[in-house]
């Protein structure tokens, strides 16, 4: 993985004693809420209903084992003992206090992280693919190239001070596991009928109150021109973007204006003026790839016993299928660690746990740990024959839950208990969800399947791109819920479609299982539930849940 | 107001801001005019000297072509959130402009290193929020991973 350069370091250094004395300054009344606001957020600092937030970048979602145990340390000393991995594949800390967190930022700069830009109006994080560099249908490692994006968008001058915030999601093939249709911009990895490979560029997508799927601006990038053409992108959405209404300041909102080819040609007349001076020379591409290079695969990795082992325990088997992923070399496997136990919030992970994952990639799997888009993390590199202890490992710390794709590997939001802006509670609608579905005996029978919920309109939880959404409203003072069918975050994204009139809070999870089983009913040979509703469309569903009893 | 040309304290600066259209125009002198106003008065032939304030919905590209005569652009901030003047400046800067570029309204500290990368070599700064020290801002982090005004090229092709 990436290693920081001196120059690397010393930014990160010089970083976090800036945003000490900013809060120096700022305790001391030197500075108005509001400027620190601005400069807090841009370290990461929100605050929150129940006390400060901080939300720490994970670059691409991929971290070393020395880095996972320095995110425990941070848990344990600075909160409660516990983090919350993000859909954006970043950890947030719920409880630090304000005037602890220049030295957390210290600490995470002792292992080469930060919480540079993990929120605020300015480039984000960006995220890729968990599976990055081990799926044999990619056509090429995003990663190295979202190392390249964090550089040129860290500290950048010009683009702190967006009319909103800007997220970029990058995929090395034709899956998309990083929900790039619904990022700012989408960056696709695609080979030319040249052979040449190089990037779909999609913009203006993304969920919160309008909803939006990108669309393509560049069919075929050259990768040189990575980095002058997002710089032309962000130049044009600065100064074009709207500024008098936050709810209209997204870049998704300019481009539905302008309509994408006018909004192409600014981009165009733009990227005239800095396609040289970005341009990216080989050397500094061939520099990040070298920072991800593959293992030291081992041939002799295919002789072992999982069939044995598969034969012969029923839940580890379970978990293999659930929970395990093809591997691009024979005799390797992908492990998905669940971070969506029985009855605990969806993405949450105690210290505790953080030491054990830790330790079990340093064991297994080459001192490497990713986090994913669905809040869950990832052992990318282990050996079959690791798999049975690696299981027994995870499962002796509640993280082999077998769901992985299920119904209960829900992305859940925060939504009340923690939220200031949430409109009703999640939490209790995922424990009410679990609850129900632990014991059905139809839920083997679902297949994958994805159920995303937010508190609120924002849209956190990704509920429009869920297979099923659930969006919580208040009305009168109650929580309701309203569901959403048909929605997709991958290669085929789609916006789910508004299945009736909002159900109550006690009402959701027997909703759900009025859609399931006429799932079930009507599917057709292996279809998933996604693909039945594209067939059927919502009016069997729509009978199944309002239709009045017989 | 204090006023910070080149990272220096300046006491006598001959440019006089007027911003309220109903103000007559001095006789003689060096002005700061909003852009319409100011392009109004060239076209009426002024001898005064102009330069114009830029605010966030002007076009800055229509300033391009004369921005060879110009000695000063003014570029309004209206809130320090309103990042669209990093963006001018730097417009400005890729144009080949040699003169002041001055920042005017909400400048305040923690914004002066990322406005000065862009090109801005002027700021207006209000009284209750200068402090001897605020240059030091300019210190706080030495490394820069993209060009800027004074080093166009990107930390990669350096
Ligand atoms: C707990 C306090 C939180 C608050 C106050 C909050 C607030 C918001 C707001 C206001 C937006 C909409 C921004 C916009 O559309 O311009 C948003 C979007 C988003 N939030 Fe949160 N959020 C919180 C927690 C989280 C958590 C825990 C996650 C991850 C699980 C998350 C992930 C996201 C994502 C991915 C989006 C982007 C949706 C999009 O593309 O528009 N948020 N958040
Ligand atoms: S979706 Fe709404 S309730 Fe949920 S975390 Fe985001 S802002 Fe809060």
């Amino acid at each position: 993985m990436y290693q920081y350069t001196e120059v690397d370091q010393k930014l990160v250094d010089e970083r976090v004693e800036q945003y000490r004395d900013q809060t120096r300054r700022f305790l001391a009344g030197e500075l108005p809420d509001e400027e620190f606001r601005a400069l807090r957020l841009m370290n990461g600092l929100y605050i929150q209903r129940q006390a400060p937030m901080l939300r720490v970048a994970i670059p691409y979602g991929l971290m070393s084992s020395r880095q996972l145990r320095q995110l425990a340390h941070i848990a344990r000393t600075y909160d409660k003992g516990y983090g919350h991995f993000t859909t954006r594949t970043n950890i947030q800390y719920n409880w630090p206090t304000l005037e602890s967190v220049p030295d957390i930022l210290a600490e995470l700069a002792k292992v080469q992280m930060h919480a540079i830009q993990t929120s605020g109006n300015c480039i984000r994080n960006t995220t890729t693919d968990p599976y990055a560099g081990v799926n044999a249908n990619e056509i090429e490692d995003p990663r190295p190239y979202c190392e390249i994006i964090r550089q040129w968008s860290t500290l950048h001058p010009e683009f702190a001070y967006l009319p909103r915030k800007f997220k970029i999601a990058v995929t090395g093939g034709p899956e998309d596991r990083a929900a790039s249709q619904v990022h700012d911009i989408g960056l696709h990895i695609v080979k030319n009928d040249a052979g040449e490979v190089g990037f779909e560029v999609l913009v203006g997508g993304g969920l919160g109150r309008t909803p939006v799927i990108g669309k393509v601006v560049n069919p075929f990038l050259a990768k040189e021109d990575l980095l002058s053409y997002l710089d032309a992108i962000l130049r044009v959405y600065n100064l074009n973007g709207r500024r008098d209404n936050k709810y209209k300041a997204r870049i998704k909102i300019l481009v539905n204006a302008l309509g994408v080819d006018k909004f192409r040609e600014l981009v165009d007349t733009e990227w005239a003026y800095t396609r040289d001076e970005l341009r990216l020379p080989a050397g500094e591409i061939e520099r990040a790839k070298g920072h991800f290079t593959p293992f030291d695969y081992q041939a002799d990795a295919v002789n072992n016993d999982l069939q044995d082992k598969l034969a012969t325990d029923a839940d580890f088997r379970t978990w293999y299928e659930a929970n395990t992923v093809a591997h691009k070399v024979p005799g390797y496997s992908v492990a998905v660690v669940s971070l969506k136990p029985y009855l605990q919030p969806a993405g949450d992970i105690t210290d505790i746990q953080m030491d054990a994952v830790a330790e079990l990639a340093d064991q297994f799997s080459g001192g490497e740990i990713r986090s994913t888009h669905d809040q869950n993390l990832v052992l990318a590199d282990v050996k079959e024959g690791d798999l049975y202890a690696l299981w027994q490992a995870l499962a002796a710390q509640n993280l082999a839950r077998p769901n992985v794709g299920k119904l209960t590997d829900m992305i859940v939001c925060p939504g009340f208990d923690y939220c200031s802006l949430a409109n009703a509670r999640t939490l209790n609608i995922a424990d009410q969800i679990n609850e129900k579905f632990e014991q059905v005996d139809y839920l083997h029978d679902i297949g994958d399947i994805s159920l995303n919920m937010s508190g609120c309109i924002n849209a956190c939880g990704h509920h429009h791109v869920g297979n099923i959404g659930i969006l919580g409203v208040d009305k009168k003072g109650e929580d309701w819920y309203q569901l959403t069918l048909g929605g997709s975050s991958g290669a085929d994204a789609s916006l789910g479609k508004v299945l009736g009139k909002a159900v109550a809070a006690d009402d959701v999870a027997n909703t759900l299982d009025k859609l399931l089983t006429k799932y079930i009913e009507v599917r057709e040979g292996e279809e998933s539930f996604l693909e039945t509703v594209r067939r059927t469309g919502l009016d069997p569903f729509k009978e199944a849940v309002y239709a009045p009893a017989h | 107001m204090p006023l910070l040309i080149n990272q220096q304290l300046i006491e006598n600066d001959p440019w006089q801001l007027l911003t309220d259209d109903e103000q007559a125009l001095p006789s003689d002198g060096a002005v700061i005019l909003p852009l319409a106003r100011f392009e109004q008065a060239r076209a009426d032939g002024s001898i005064l000297q102009l330069a114009p304030l830029v605010s966030g919905d002007d076009d800055i590209n229509a300033l391009l072509e004369q921005a060879d005569a110009l000695a000063l652009v003014a570029i309004e901030i209206p809130a320090f959130t309103d990042g669209r003047g990093f963006s001018f400046a730097r417009i400005l800067r890729r144009a080949g402009f040699k003169g002041q570029i001055r920042a005017i309204g909400d400048v305040t500290r923690d914004r002066l290193a990322f406005l000065t990368r862009c090109g801005f070599d002027a700021f207006q700064i209000a009284d209750d929020r200068y402090s001897d020290d605020i240059l030091s801002a300019l210190a706080e982090i030495s490394v820069n991973y993209q060009g800027s005004a004074d080093e166009p090229r990107p930390i990669y092709n350096r």
